[in-house]
């Protein structure tokens, strides 16, 4: 008995410090970020290296205002996620209920052709998509690199996965009880998605702020830069301009760790919705 | 109020190449302030037919009318119906008042106050004011089923549809609901149509019962008139609890020549006449064990119910049911002897299934005794 509380005992010793390494090993790299982004450019490439922040952070942040309007960078990516990620939620969540809840001709091929695009990567598409977007006079501007990626196949598929989930009685009930079928989304079937929209969210914002190779395509004007696109441009060809990467990296994950924040419980729900049965 | 008629209904599904009638032509008038009960095993058509009423399925022939409109093309929100889910259908993400108040809101005129008053006069019929600010996840069964009922009620429709609304509640539960159920349909004297798979929760609740099969309608009467004078042997093997016993005999003149020895001997020949075999149906309750009995069978489980006895007999391969007094404690493997009266023996078409001979012992009303004053 004793024996076996005491290998028990070590054995979540081991397990714990397992994951302790692992935290450790994930939150370094971003540890030195924000130690780099607070240190002058000569102190940064020091060794040992410092692992103390320093006090320089607004001035490379100054230095990095000068170089490029790094405020209205950031505001570019956050407009482009945050529309996006609210017109995409809107037309994935249409679509998934569609192939969840009605008949229709040729509902499953066209699903299917929907998951198919899963698989071609986006630097297939970037040469495509700018001869397009060219020929219709949208280069260098936001639309084009919102509304190309609207309909997600990965958000279309959750939420049609997800929407199966509502009982059919649910919306016969909403029916009978004089809803339109646009008041049956939105009064019913969006309200019990909460979770799911939540993790979806998530999923559409992280890919539109990552975005990289089309909007650098698409992008011409540096005031239209987003944060990828942006920080690229801080690799210069005479010299790599490291405290101020440090510091737009920085900055540039904020947003993102606050969207999180903020749906994490939801999210989280999300993950693990029908797992349960409640 | 309304009178519901249908007429050759009929409801067929098409996938891909295979169709399947689901509804045949079925032709049923319920009449204005009505409770039908719909009662068949299950896949027999009567929730298709349900939903065909409610407008939440197309029909594919046949028209539908409540009073004297024709209610055929019209959407399940224009006729007028209220329907309750076997499963509620509460919407998850509103309060009980917003359930109840969500119909009246989309489909009226009223104003937040007029509807606030009716959801709490509703709530209050039900008993579930105090329940009003809760999401539905917090109640019990019952309680669903009540905002259920109430969000039907709340809107005054001149049908209530009702789709085995009891279903998913305990045995207790459901037998308390079914007579508030039935009181509040008296009350608010509205034409229900009720679908159920329990004949008892039919033969009890119904004004009338109607019994489907395979889509077809077989027979529509009072619950009694059912039960005692089924057209033919399905309804009659469908309905009562235990079910009717059932064996093929032989026609010989006048006697009945069954399996393991089992005859009887006719006194009216003229319902067999022209048959060489028969169906022969006997309730439980119609058999009596005697010592005296023409026919035998083998005890061989006798279950106590309390205020009586399942007494289940073997006659060769065949199972007979009895119900027997609860002192009689016959033993398993006991050799018992039985009768049953001419007037309460079933006889059926062995082919068509069709009756030919039914119950036809006299029932008095009443309980027969003058009370004097």
């Amino acid at each position: 008995m004793r024996e076996q509380r005491r290998k028990d005992a070590v054995w979540m010793f081991l397990t714990y410090a397992f994951i302790l390494t692992m935290v450790v090993v994930m939150l370094i790299p971003l540890y030195w970020m924000i130690v780099a982004a607070t240190l002058p450019q000569q102190e940064f490439i020091e060794f040992p290296p410092r692992l103390i922040p320093g006090t320089a952070f607004l001035d490379n942040f100054a230095a990095l205002q000068e170089r490029m309007n790094y405020v209205v960078t950031i505001w570019n990516s956050v407009f482009i996620a945050v529309v996006y990620t609210v017109l995409s939620l809107l037309l994935c969540s249409m679509a998934g209920f569609a192939f969840a809840k009605y008949e229709f001709r040729f509902k499953e091929p066209l699903f299917y052709a929907i998951l198919a695009t899963l698989v071609l990567p986006i630097q297939l598409l970037v040469i495509p998509l700018f001869l397009m977007m060219s020929q219709i006079g949208w280069t260098d501007t936001f639309r084009a690199i919102i509304i190309p990626w609207l309909a997600n196949p990965i958000g279309i598929f959750l939420m049609r996965q997800n929407m199966r989930s509502i009982p059919d009685a649910l919306l016969e009930s909403a029916r009978m009880d004089g809803a339109s079928e646009l008041q049956i989304f939105y009064r019913i079937a969006l309200p019990a998605m909460r979770s799911s929209l939540a993790a979806l969210a998530i999923i559409l914002f992280l890919f539109q702020w990552d975005l990289f190779l089309y909007p650098l395509v698409i992008l011409e004007d540096p005031g239209n830069y987003t944060i990828p696109v942006a920080l690229a441009g801080l690799e210069g060809t005479q010299r790599i301009y490291y405290d101020q990467i440090m510091v737009a990296t920085t900055l540039a994950i904020i947003p993102m760790a606050i969207l999180f924040l903020v749906l994490q419980k939801q999210f989280v729900s999300g993950i693990l919705a029908g797992s349960l049965k409640e | 109020m309304a009178r519901i008629e249908i007429d050759d209904l009929t409801k067929v599904y098409d996938s891909g190449d295979e169709s399947i009638v689901a509804v045949e032509d079925l032709d049923l008038a319920v009449d204005d302030g009505e409770f039908l009960v719909l009662v068949g095993p299950s896949g027999c058509g009567k929730s298709t037919t349900l939903r065909c009423i409610a407008g939440l399925e197309d029909v594919t022939g046949g028209t539908l009318q409540f009073g004297e409109r024709d209610v055929t093309d019209l959407r399940g929100s224009e006729r007028d119906v209220a329907m309750v889910f076997q499963n509620y259908a509460l919407y998850p993400h509103m309060t009980v008042r917003e359930n109840i108040g969500f119909g009246l809101k989309l489909s009226t005129k009223l104003t937040a106050a007029e509807i606030s008053e009716r959801v709490e006069s509703v709530a209050e019929m039900l008993g579930i004011t105090e329940l009003l600010e809760d999401k539905p996840k917090e109640l019990s069964g019952g309680q669903q089923q009540r905002v259920a009922l109430g969000r039907a009620i709340v809107r005054e429709p001149s049908v209530f549809l009702m789709d085995e609304p009891l279903s998913n509640l305990d045995a207790k539960l459901r037998a308390e609901m079914r007579t508030e159920l039935q009181e509040l349909q008296q009350d608010l004297d509205v034409t229900t149509v009720y679908v159920t798979h329990d004949q008892t929760e039919a033969m009890a609740m119904g004004d009338r019962v109607a019994v489907m099969n395979d889509g077809v309608l077989q027979q529509v009467g009072s619950p009694e008139g059912i039960y005692r004078q089924p057209t033919n042997e399905f309804v009659a093997n469908f309905i009562g609890s235990p079910s009717i016993n059932l064996l093929t005999a032989e026609v010989d003149g006048n006697t009945l020549v069954g399996p393991a020895g089992f005859s009887y001997r006719l006194s009216d020949t003229a319902p067999v006449e022209g048959h060489s075999t028969v169906r022969v149906g006997i309730r439980p309750e119609d058999i009596t064990l005697t010592e005296d009995g023409a026919n035998h069978a083998t005890v061989s489980v006798v279950e106590p119910m309390g205020n009586e006895n399942f007494c289940y007999m073997e006659l060769g391969d065949h199972e007979l049911t009895a119900r027997i007094d609860p002192d009689l404690r016959p033993q398993a493997g006991e050799e018992v002897r039985f009768t049953f009266d001419e007037k309460a023996l079933y006889l059926f078409d062995a082919d068509s299934g069709a009756a030919l001979k039914t119950k036809s012992d006299a029932v008095s009303p009443g309980i027969g005794t003058e009370v004097s004053r």
